[in-house]
């Protein structure tokens, strides 16, 4: 019974907790549309898959392999990334490059996006700038783990 | 001179007073005293170069800063290695070697091991002042057998110049043009063709020759170094074998992407031969990691407990019965001396078994440096221990033999598939002990993988009659196990003297037990 009662005063606690929201947003809804500036401002929802929110430059997003001009990748496959990767989500398999002074490409880049924690290292690890997070995309799950597994030609594209 | 060489006088390095040998110079007493003086064209097996500069030393009562690797020690000598005169003398060194340098560490396989890396990451850490483009020079000129020379990265030490001058007296390359223009290259028209270039890559402080057989295959920091024998050849080298621990999440075909040479003044000194260095894929081809049961009679769990317990029965009735003749063995000599020990015990000892023979890869040829004509290392320590070495000879071999006990895949390189088929289909009971999958299984009853030589410890004996331990460098890989814990497990099961068998924990242990019972193998213990 007391348990109940328990129960109760905290479903009255969490109905005073969204009327204070209400109540303090609606206050500084009512100071903008009086045109009077606020460090606040009052909570707005966002319609999120009709409408979006524009992401922060310096948002972590999906990977990007950048190329060079001729569109071969400008990675050259030093492992900088793999050595600094947290998740160990990356993984590289070098070949050689008849041009002396490319040398060395990547063969294999896989990135497991599933695995992948979005911390960024191996973007600031890489000496070629040659990985990007700046895709804007943060819309790629998938219903099976095998399709978050992204490969060169994935990554470029 | 000798006598003079041992005389011991006093200097002071970084007011730390130090013993140094007399004649000795600056850079290896301070080495001896544990103060490391960055150098790079200095190498402990030539004389000193001092194109480098980069040992620059304080000297008191010197007026210049004077090269530590030329330098020798006087009495009372003051000598200081980190005054900011040598942290700047350092400084303006490295900063004039990469001028010309083309920081292509991404690309180069040198990093991680390169000296320039790291010197510059402990006294270095400049801006550098240099705005002029670099000088454009060959970067990917193939130079030898599997050497590469990027003449870009070259600091022109010259130390492998003098390598082909001093060790291998071939003088293939040298430094050509002066000045700004000098670099390192190969004569017109030769090419480095000796047994030891791969040592090269392995002197060479930056990344100007790479090796063509470890290019791109993987970067040098990811790779753990395991200490082992050389066993292709029975000099016994001392070797470093580097491998990949893995990724967790991606499998790689292999563990040993590169071996290197481990210093040994008695052994090898510095070096050892391309032959030992590229032939590491016996490491991991091939591999047999599961026993192989193809015929056994009352036996379905495939445990090495359960066949030991098979083979004691088995071994036992027959030398019951007084039919130890029946019983005939194959070994190799890539066993340990701690193997062939046991081997000699239980069979040629206690059991008296007479049909022994020994399949080896057949003889090469020495090359006269390190190489010796006997592909395998422990010939001499099978000698030693009492085993008279003979050629296998397949009639007398299957001639009245009922159980045959063979070591090693070297069997099928002997004879042919056919002729081994018939000659072995004659034996009732054959067990093979070989680290390898390979065709000659199908032909054994039994087949119980085993360790290399890098996955054990033990010692082997060297052609000179040196006897070296050794410790696992890798794992073995799933069920193998090393020969000598078969054997003792083997020996616990005959009846004659099993508890002599139960008292080795270790090859260590076999070891001091050898030394007791052959005088030979006593030495090591002093």
């Amino acid at each position: 019974m007391i348990k109940a009662l328990g129960y109760f005063i905290e479903i009255i606690r969490g109905g005073l907790i969204t009327t204070r929201h209400f109540v303090v947003n609606l206050f500084y809804h009512i100071l903008k549309v009086l045109g009077i500036k606020t460090k606040r401002k009052g909570s707005v929802t966002i319609q999120y898959p009709e409408q979006k929110k524009e992401i922060a430059s310096r948002h972590r997003s999906l990977h990007r392999l950048m190329t060079r001009p001729d569109g071969k990748p400008r990675c050259v496959a030093c492992m900088l990334c793999v050595t600094v990767c947290p998740s160990e989500c990356i993984y590289v398999e070098a070949a050689e490059d008849p041009d002396p002074e490319i040398q060395k490409y990547p063969a294999k880049f896989i990135i497991d996006l599933g695995r992948c924690c979005f911390c960024g290292f191996c973007v600031e690890a890489c000496p070629e700038d040659a990985i990007r997070m700046d895709t804007g995309n943060v819309e790629f799950a998938q219903y099976s783990q095998q399709d978050l597994i992204y490969d060169l030609d994935k990554l470029i594209g | 001179m000798q006598e003079r060489a041992n005389e011991m006088i006093k200097i002071f390095i970084d007011e730390k007073p130090v013993d140094a040998e007399e004649g000795t110079t600056v850079l290896k007493a301070a080495e001896r005293a544990g103060i490391h003086i960055p150098h790079l064209c200095y190498h402990p097996a030539f004389p000193p170069e001092g194109s480098c500069r980069m040992c620059l030393v304080e000297i008191e009562g010197f007026p210049k800063l004077e090269l530590s690797c030329s330098t020798v020690v006087k009495e009372e000598m003051k000598i200081s290695t980190k005054s900011e005169r040598v942290v700047e003398a350092r400084k303006a060194v490295l900063e004039f070697l990469l001028a010309e340098h083309p920081l292509d560490c991404p690309i180069c396989d040198k990093a991680g091991d390169c000296k320039l890396q790291d010197y510059y990451y402990e006294y270095g850490l400049f801006e550098s002042q240099f705005k002029e483009t670099k000088e454009k020079r060959e970067k990917k000129l193939k130079i030898g057998k599997s050497l590469i020379l990027d003449q870009e990265r070259c600091i022109l030490c010259t130390r492998c110049v003098r390598f082909l001058k001093e060790v291998t007296k071939t003088q293939d390359l040298g430094v050509f043009h002066r000045g700004v223009h000098s670099s390192v290259n190969i004569y017109e028209g030769t090419s480095v063709e000796n047994n030891y270039s791969g040592n090269l890559a392995e002197i060479c402080p930056v990344g100007a020759i790479t090796d063509e057989d470890f290019r791109f295959q993987t970067r040098s920091w990811f790779l753990k170094e395991g200490e082992s024998i050389c066993p292709l050849c029975s000099r016994g080298c001392n070797i470093l074998i580097e491998y990949h621990p893995g990724f967790s999440r991606f499998e790689l075909p292999n563990r040993v992407y590169r071996i290197k040479a481990r210093e040994n003044p008695e052994v090898n000194g510095f070096w050892i031969c391309d032959r030992g260095r590229y032939g590491y894929s016996y490491l991991d081809e091939g591999r047999a990691d599961k026993i192989i049961l193809n015929k056994i009679e009352g036996e379905n769990v495939l445990t090495w407990e359960n066949i030991s317990e098979y083979l004691g029965e088995k071994i036992n009735s027959m030398s019951s019965a007084k039919k130890t003749s029946g019983i005939a063995l194959i070994l190799h000599t890539w066993l340990s001396n701690e193997e062939l020990f046991l081997l000699h015990k239980i069979f040629k000892k206690d059991l008296k078994v007479e049909k022994i023979f020994f399949a080896d890869l057949p003889e090469g040829e020495a090359d006269g440096f390190l190489l010796t004509s006997e592909p395998s290392p422990n010939r001499r320590g099978a000698q030693e221990i009492g085993f008279d070495i003979k050629a296998v000879d397949l009639s007398t071999l299957a001639d009245g033999t009922d159980f045959l006990l063979a070591f090693g895949p070297f069997l099928s390189g002997l004879f042919s598939p056919k002729y081994l088929k018939g000659a072995l289909s004659k034996i009732k009971r054959k067990v093979l002990f070989s680290s390898y999958s390979h065709e000659l299984n199908s032909l054994f009853d039994v087949v119980i993988p085993v360790a290399l030589i890098a996955e054990k410890e033990g010692s082997l004996t060297n052609v000179e009659g040196i006897v070296q331990g050794f410790q696992p460098a890798l794992e073995p890989p799933g069920e193998s196990l090393p020969e000598w814990k078969v054997l003792c497990d083997l020996g616990k099961e005959l009846g004659m003297d099993s508890k002599f068998y139960s008292e080795f924990p270790s090859p260590e242990t076999i070891l001091s037990e050898m030394g007791e019972k052959i005088p030979f193998f006593k030495k090591k213990n002093d």
